[in-house]
């Protein structure tokens, strides 16, 4: 029996994460990790900035709130949801894997998970674009 | 022959960040599903339109119950994403002199994250 992840070698440079050319699960779990990962980074300091929103003052904040209800921004939220849920789903997977639960069925695993994700991003987008 | 695909896991832990580092990585991962999913439905979901206006923040924050618990979150989400940009940056391969500046740089960025949230938090509350 021959056990094999990827069909290349992990890659190291940031580029080759998002190449999934020719490459199986692994590639697309490893890949969606690093990518909702970073952009969850960028989005916790851009968070500390609006927050900072709140110490200039109750204009500043309103002011903010307001601009957070145009559909651009909204539309920004269901990406960020998106990272979050994918990254978490993603994460409560490798971690059990880590622990060794699961790692036969990882691949299973990880299509289950995604489909969990897809529900919850699914009533998320309508739970930002109603409230 | 019978072959069997695996998913690989994102990071390989162990060897890219260090035994503690993952252990506390998966801690503060665990701990940040039930906090970050707290402060979705507190900050967002519980809130006609979605964010809270200034007073209903300032309210929001002084309860004795909710700062401990956002301060918690705090921790935790800024030492599990710094933790992650350590995994990636470690697993670029930078020079040994690159790779010894990782670590100091990556404290002071946490701790000046984590001080400035609490103090942000502090000023809200006590602005009330």
């Amino acid at each position: 029996m021959s056990l094999h992840s990827t069909n290349r070698a992990r890659p190291r440079k940031p580029w080759q994460w998002i190449d999934i050319r020719g490459r199986r699960t692994g590639m697309w779990a490893f890949a969606l990790n690093r990518l909702t990962g970073i952009g969850l980074v960028v989005y916790l300091y851009l968070h500390f900035v609006m927050l900072s929103q709140l110490f200039i003052g109750r204009a500043a904040w309103d002011g903010f709130v307001e601009l957070a209800h145009s559909p651009l921004v909204l539309a920004f939220d269901v990406v960020l949801f998106a990272g979050l849920i994918i990254h978490g789903l993603n994460g409560f997977r490798v971690a059990l894997n880590g622990f060794g639960i699961g790692v036969r069925q990882q691949k299973t695993f990880f299509y289950g998970l995604m489909a969990v994700g897809a529900l919850l991003l699914a009533i998320s987008t309508y739970l930002i674009f109603t409230l | 022959m019978q072959t069997t695909a695996t998913v690989n896991t994102p990071a390989q832990p162990r060897s890219a960040i260090g035994t503690l580092g993952w252990i506390w990585q998966v801690v503060t991962g665990a701990a940040l599903i039930p906090l970050a999913g707290l402060h979705m439905i507190a900050q967002h979901f519980m809130v006609e339109g979605g964010l809270r206006g200034f007073d209903q923040v300032q309210s929001y924050l002084s309860n004795p119950i909710v700062w401990p618990i956002e301060l918690l979150f705090l921790i935790s989400v800024v030492s599990h994403a710094l933790l992650g940009v350590r995994a990636i940056l470690i697993d670029l391969g930078p020079s040994p002199r690159l790779a010894r500046l990782i670590d100091p740089i990556l404290w002071v960025v946490g701790i000046v994250s984590v001080a400035y949230g609490a103090w942000l938090t502090y000023a809200i509350v006590s602005a009330a």
